[in-house]
């Protein structure tokens, strides 16, 4: 097994510095070539502790067990360098979304540059996997989101990655500037997996991730088949739009949930209020549409009318 | 001046202020539809059409009490000078809590998102015009003359475009990225929609505003909405460039970037427009040049620059290749 670090974009600043898009590869045998992007926007962290663990992970079958890596593996921990040095979301200075730029433009702005990079490196792999930490405002379940017009395609990938949602969307227009979308328009499959919350990481779901990736490449035969994985410790709940729900805030205030993450809810059960930090009393009470289950939990605390609060799975679908 | 034009298009709550309204005026006779509906201040930094549309109002509302003999206003206009109440007010181009841009959340949804809500109600008051002007101006780096942009048009929308009397008209091919946009959810409508750019976020540019006003009211006397104004024979001043008739000039090298190009003025191929410079040493790296001849659009005002940045825009009297523009344009509505 070979270790290799390069970079596959380097564009010059204006003052001295450059902007480098930096990628280390585990390169095994001939087999199937597979990818981890993370960090496409600056203020989602959890994708960068993934990468970190899946390194520490194939360092360690390098120095037991290289022959295992049939294939090989690429990590993009930091694909918006420039957002994660400087705590933005999108790409410094334009601002500009870097997960609606794609496929980009080789000749365009630093987001557009960034992202046709991105689109020659990681076309014709056997599978990429988009790592998304939601953003500083909601707390995700560790879930794939699929588009639904590559639903076929990408189910049976998305069944071993070990999360504990995975949620198939209709088909928006908007989202057709994503990296997931490009690459899967290109033939180069792409799962999208959102986690925990923006600016932290939660190491549990990492291990979970980490776990359904192993596995995922084993059954792509990136490893061997007889190597041994830790056991799959999640099975997948199906959402689509027919099933979730969305809470969105009755007025302003500070949303406080009186429910933890990830929990069964039956209709009607209190969830959280709305309260002022004017007066005492209660703003408006958050009660769940229906039976289910509470997948998405607002973090951060002060909310405006029609911010969403939280989302929820309904059961017996 | 009477405030009675003044209208509430949403009253919204706020976690720690208090409540707030997005307001519009309605001039003009009752009319089930308005003829005409302006909008600005989708994003809370591009100042000069939110100045620009609210003094269009007192001189509309002018115009109705009658302090301007023998003028008539004949139909109904509604303007909503500033959507990003908040962004104003904070000076952010975004809706400031969230950081989501207004003008990706049209068509809106009523019981989404605040700015989808928001997005919604200015679709359902606008929508039913048959005239619609969405006015911008850029972003914080980049100038634009004032000039209507045209996003795929109709016939009907080419030959309307003139009668603003703007300096450009310039076609545009509807990109993906302008999907969730005002002017992209107006497209379902009957009429026809405008967008116009003019000048630069952040700032108020005096000369791009009178020329913006003086527009807007040519564009509603040539439309029979405004009557009884005598309006200047300027209409040679106004230059139509299709789809391929712009050249975006883009950065490859970085550094400090300066100019003292106008817009509005015709370059002839070779003409310097600017020079970088290493910002560290000083040494000059580059200048930069109009590769070809015609009518300088946009320029930037940004003096850092980076790689891959857009310098200029410039307007060819000939149809040209352009592959990057379609790539770029999306970046400043």
């Amino acid at each position: 097994m070979r270790i290799e670090s390069d970079t596959i974009l380097s564009l010059e600043l204006p003052y001295r510095e450059r902007l480098t898009l930096q990628r280390t590869a585990f390169v095994g045998g001939s087999g199937p070539r597979v990818a981890v992007v993370s960090g496409i926007h600056g203020d989602e962290l959890e994708g960068l502790y993934v990468t970190h663990r899946l390194s520490a992970w194939l360092e360690e079958l390098g120095r037991r067990q290289p022959q295992a890596l049939r294939g090989s593996v690429e990590l993009y921990p930091a694909a918006n360098p420039l957002g994660l040095d400087s705590l933005e979301r999108s790409v410094p200075p334009q601002g500009v979304d870097l997960n609606r730029t794609f496929p980009g433009h080789s000749q365009g702005l630093i987001a557009q540059r960034v992202a046709a990079a991105l689109m020659r490196a990681l076309t014709g792999a056997a599978l990429v996997v988009d790592i998304h930490a939601s953003n500083v405002f909601l707390r995700e379940i560790p879930q794939v989101r699929i588009n639904q017009e590559f639903r076929d395609s990408l189910m049976p990938l998305a069944q071993t990655m070990n999360l504990d949602v995975i949620w198939v969307h209709g088909a928006i227009t908007v989202l057709e500037a994503t990296i997931a979308h490009s690459l899967n328009r290109a033939d180069t499959p792409c799962l999208v997996v959102e986690m925990g919350v923006g600016m932290r990481v939660t190491p549990a779901f990492t291990e979970q991730l980490v776990i359904g990736l192993l596995h995922t490449w084993r059954g792509l035969g990136v490893l061997d088949e007889d190597i041994e994985l830790p056991p799959l410790t999640h099975a997948p709940f199906l959402a689509d739009d027919g099933n979730v729900h969305y809470l969105n805030a009755e007025t302003s205030g500070i949303f406080i949930p009186t429910i933890e993450h990830w929990t069964g809810v039956q209709q009607h059960q209190l969830l959280g209020s709305i309260v002022s930090p004017h007066h005492g009393g209660s703003l408006s009470e958050v009660r769940s549409p229906t039976d289910g289950v509470l997948f998405t939990l607002r973090e951060y605390p002060l909310v405006y009318e029609g911010s969403l609060m939280a989302r929820i799975m309904a059961s017996g679908t | 001046m009477s405030e009675s034009s003044s209208h509430t298009l949403l009253h919204m709550t706020a976690p720690l202020r208090d409540d707030f309204d997005i307001a519009y005026h309605d001039v003009g006779p009752r009319e089930a539809a308005p003829r005409a509906a302006l909008v600005a201040g989708i994003h809370g930094n591009e100042l000069n059409g939110v100045f620009v549309l609210a003094r269009l109002s007192a001189y509309l509302r002018g115009v109705v009490a009658g302090v301007h003999e023998g003028q008539q206003l004949r139909r109904r206009v509604v303007i909503l000078p500033a959507v990003n109440v908040l962004g104003i007010n904070t000076q952010t181009r975004v809706w400031p809590f969230d950081k989501t841009d207004i003008n990706r959340m049209f068509p809106g949804y009523s019981a989404g998102e605040t700015t989808q809500r928001i997005a919604g109600a200015v679709y359902e008051l606008t929508s039913t015009a048959h005239y619609r002007v969405d006015v911008h101006s850029s972003n914080l780096d980049f100038e634009e003359l004032p000039q209507v942009r045209l996003y795929e048009p109709s016939d009907a929308e080419r030959e309307a475009a003139q009668r603003f009397s703007l300096p450009a008209i310039i076609e545009r091919r509807m990109d993906s990225v302008f999907t969730s946009t005002l002017q992209h959810a107006w497209k379902r409508c009957e009429g026809q929609s405008f967008t116009i750019q003019a000048g630069r976020a952040g700032t108020l540019q005096p000369g791009h505003c009178e020329q913006l006003f003086r527009g807007l009211v040519a564009f509603l006397v040539r439309c029979d909405i405004l009557t009884g104004v005598e309006l200047a024979s300027d209409d040679d001043l106004t230059h139509h460039f299709g789809v391929r008739q712009t050249c975006p000039l883009i950065a490859e090298r970085a550094g400090m970037f300066v100019t003292t190009a106008q817009v509005g003025h015709w370059l002839q191929a070779g003409t310097v427009i600017g020079r970088i410079y290493d910002g560290f040493d000083g040494e000059l790296r580059e200048e930069v040049r109009a590769p070809v001849a015609g009518m300088l659009s946009g320029i930037r005002r940004q003096p850092l620059l980076y790689q891959g940045d857009l310098i200029a825009r410039i307007q060819t009297r000939f149809e040209m290749d352009a592959p990057t523009e379609m790539a770029l344009q999306g970046l400043a509505q």
